[in-house]
């Protein structure tokens, strides 16, 4: 397989932060954050990705809390896009084996400890079909093997919401991506902007929207 | 040997007409959704006189033709309108094959010597679906043709008018003037036409073997077909006699929805079974019996090898079919006497028509198999061989965890994020609860909470409390006054269970359901951004209702 056809791309400022342009296919891409910093968002951008690109995606979402309609304006696929709820921890290894199976890529949730021969395996297993695993790391629970790209989301801040606001309108998420890249080594800064509807009566100019990104 | 064809043009026009009688005057458009627009899926005669053509966009559509109504395409109410034209053909000739709804043909040996003659059967045809149809003044949308060959046979139908009979020695003559196009292939339509063959007649004059090592096996048999060859398939196998797949419902099925996940996995069975043996299957009859004892069967056809998918549509329609006389009510919504239900299915004719029981089994015997290395057409314009193996992955693990656990989004109308999406088993038809878009333009949800949608939504929602500047608990008004400024957040779920909040919109008041007494409920909705340590924000939808607030979603 050519290299060019080994690398899903990714469109938007998350892309332009990876090494590439996108993301390895048969690799595994670990993202972790705090609560309510993003990590999910960035997860769905990948997951439009994958089915911008004509391929299927899934994910496992043990607690049922992933956001349909959030989805649908990350610019994911519905008809493309299947989630996997209600796993118990004893069979989330076999279901994220026999997902990576069958879809180009499968965003897991990490629950409880994984065991390090599993998440070997299952590298194994994705680097084999050429799918692509976000392993989405939250507290206690990390990924106990090599990741290929590493996602850290730090803390965001909504700029502009300040009491008595119109609507939450624009975001910005602190992205740092470490890996093996083709040109980028090293972590990167950069400032993701997702913007919904700006409320009316706020002034857009002079607002840092947008990506504004700070090599350090 | 010669085959009949059937043909209803734009079926779906006529099966709309019977299911909603007052749209029977004025020019009919079916629209349904491909990918993100809405295309014409069929349109009537009237429309089609203003130039409305299917396949093209609804807006073009309504532009050509100001008073048509718009419709919404039914593909399970088409099939089960088809069912009764079906049971028609079928009380003078039992072989017949269902290729989709508005298309079915049959071999004419026998029919034909019992009732004297091609021009005799085809009479005796078309006299019977009218009779069913049954749609008063007006031409009958019905089309017969015999030809020799299922091909030629659909072609004559197309010319018919409304009967067009060609003998077999004349097949070929008849088919020669016909454009490249009607094979099916455009691609090598095109490339035919560019080499100076427009019609069929000038590609069945080549030499066979030339046409097979230019344009390969497909090209071979589409070479075939276009001389007035039968639909000869390259080896055709007589179909392994174990290789039917039976399922017995317990408890009967008295509609479709219980037997849908059967239907499904007998289908996937099948196709995996055949698969191995290196199978694949273009003909498969499906049987079913009641709990009286009676036996139904209905031989379906594909174009092409069945997909899993394919086969497990075409198996709920036919139960559709033979389910929709157990249905108590109409759509009118009143309940209906026996002779009523069969008057608005149309059969004219009382008898063993009408299904008397319940679904006790349900069994596939595939008629026809071809071997598997031939013909993949795609579908819905997307990678066929990945949208299988998704499908296969997909059940596997709908087998494991329950059928719950696969679902996938449908996005509806809605005023809150847990509103705004339903989650659908893998398998089932992809419906919204509440449309998106009626009457031709975006359905106004007043008081929705404006995009971005949160990427966490939390059914139930969270408990929680949204405390003012004073530890009081915000309390909204009717009106929609807010008893103070919110300024805490405490929720166990998150980090530092809350904290003070730098921001805060809102509120927006939801009445839902008001004119419904029993079912009317009010809400509040806040955005809000707290901030659990300096540094770091997380955003939340609060939801107060009755006084008891929760948080219902997260924007992480």
């Amino acid at each position: 397989m050519l290299a060019g056809e080994r690398l899903l791309p990714v469109p938007g400022p998350l892309g332009a932060l990876l090494p590439g342009g996108g993301v390895q296919r048969g690799s595994v891409v670990m993202l972790d954050g705090p609560p309510g910093s993003g990590a999910t968002s960035v997860a769905l951008q990948l997951v439009a990705a994958a089915t911008a690109a004509g391929e299927w995606a899934a994910a496992i979402d043990p607690d049922g809390t992933l956001g349909g309609a959030a989805a649908g304006e990350a610019g994911v696929v519905l008809d493309r896009f299947a989630v996997v709820r209600g796993v118990p921890a004893s069979r989330w290894t076999t279901v994220a084996g026999a997902l990576l199976d069958g879809v180009a890529l499968v965003v897991a949730e990490l629950r409880g400890r994984l065991a390090a021969g599993d998440a070997r395996r299952l590298t194994a297993r994705a680097r084999e079909r050429g799918a692509v695993l976000v392993a989405v790391a939250g507290g206690p629970a990390v990924w106990p093997a090599e990741a290929g790209l590493r996602l850290h989301v730090g803390h965001g801040a909504w700029p502009g919401f300040g009491p008595q606001s119109a609507c939450l309108a624009s975001r910005s998420t602190e992205v740092h991506a470490e890996g093996r890249g083709a040109r980028r080594r090293g972590r990167l800064d950069a400032l993701v902007a997702v913007a919904g509807i700006p409320p009316p009566s706020e002034a857009i100019a002079g607002q840092p929207r947008g990506e504004r990104a700070r090599q350090c | 040997m010669l085959t009949c064809c059937l043909w209803c043009p734009d079926w779906p026009v006529v099966a709309a007409r019977r299911r909603d009688p007052s749209c029977s005057g004025a020019p009919l458009v079916v629209r349904e959704r491909v990918g993100s627009r809405e295309v014409v899926r069929a349109a009537s005669a009237e429309a089609r006189a203003e130039g409305v053509v299917a396949g093209m966009r609804r807006r073009e559509a309504e532009a050509r033709c100001p008073g048509a109504v718009v419709v919404d395409a039914d593909l399970p109410g088409e099939a089960r309108a088809f069912e009764a034209v079906a049971r028609a053909v079928e009380r003078i000739t039992p072989r017949l094959e269902l290729e989709r709804p508005g298309l079915l043909s049959f071999p004419t040996r026998g029919p034909s010597r019992y009732f004297g003659g091609d021009e005799a059967l085809a009479g005796r045809v078309h006299e019977a679906v009218a009779a069913v149809l049954d749609l008063g003044e007006g031409p009958v949308p019905v089309r017969i043709g015999i030809a020799g060959g299922r091909f030629a046979a659909r072609l004559a139908a197309r010319r018919a008018d409304p009967i067009h009979v060609v003998a077999t020695r004349d097949t070929a003559t008849f088919l020669a003037p016909w454009p490249v196009a009607v094979l099916g292939d455009p691609d090598l339509a095109q490339l035919l036409v560019r080499l100076g063959l427009p019609t069929l007649g000038a590609f069945a004059a080549l030499d066979p073997d030339a046409v097979a090592a230019r344009f390969g096996a497909e090209g071979r048999r589409l070479h075939a077909l276009a001389g007035g060859g039968e639909e000869a398939l390259p080896v055709l196998t007589e179909p392994p006699p174990d290789l039917v797949e039976d399922q017995e419902l317990d408890p009967p099925a008295a509609r479709v929805d219980a037997a849908a996940f059967a239907a499904k996995a007998l289908a996937d069975r099948l196709v995996e079974r055949l698969a191995d043996r290196g199978l694949a299957c273009t003909r498969v009859v499906i049987e079913a019996e009641t709990e009286h004892g009676e036996h139904l069967s209905r031989c379906w056809r594909h174009d092409g090898a069945f997909t899993p998918g394919a086969l497990a549509e075409r198996v709920r329609w036919q139960l559709d079919g033979w389910l929709a006389a157990n249905r108590p009510v109409l759509d009118g919504g009143e309940a209906a006497s026996p002779s009523e239900r069969q008057d608005a299915l149309g059969l004219a004719e009382g008898g063993l028509d009408s299904t008397t029981g319940a679904l006790t089994r349900l069994r596939l015997v595939p008629d026809e198999v071809v071997p598997a290395a031939g013909r993949q057409l795609g579908f819905w314009g997307g990678d066929q061989a990945a949208a299988d193996r998704a499908d296969r992955v997909l059940t596997r693990v709908q087998g494991m965890l329950g059928y719950d656990a696969v679902v996938t989004a449908v996005p509806q109308g809605g005023r809150t994020p847990s509103e705004r999406a339903r989650w659908v088993p893998w398998g089932e038809p992809r419906e919204p609860e509440r449309p998106l878009v009626a009457g031709g333009e975006a359905a106004a949800w007043p008081g929705a909470v404006p995009p971005p949608s949160p990427a966490q939504v939390f059914d139930p929602p969270l408990p929680a409390e949204l405390l003012d500047a004073d530890g009081r608990p915000v309390v909204v008004t009717g009106r929609g006054d807010a008893s103070g400024a919110p300024a805490h957040l405490r929720c166990p779920a998150l980090p530092r269970s809350g904290g003070r909040l730098s921001g805060w919109a809102g509120p927006w008041l939801h009445d839902v359901r008001w004119w419904d007494p029993s079912a009317r409920h009010r809400r509040v909705v806040w955005q809000v951004v707290v901030e659990p340590d300096p540094g770091q924000a997380v955003a939340c939808l609060v939801v107060v209702e009755r006084g008891t607030a929760a948080v219902e979603a997260i924007y992480d």
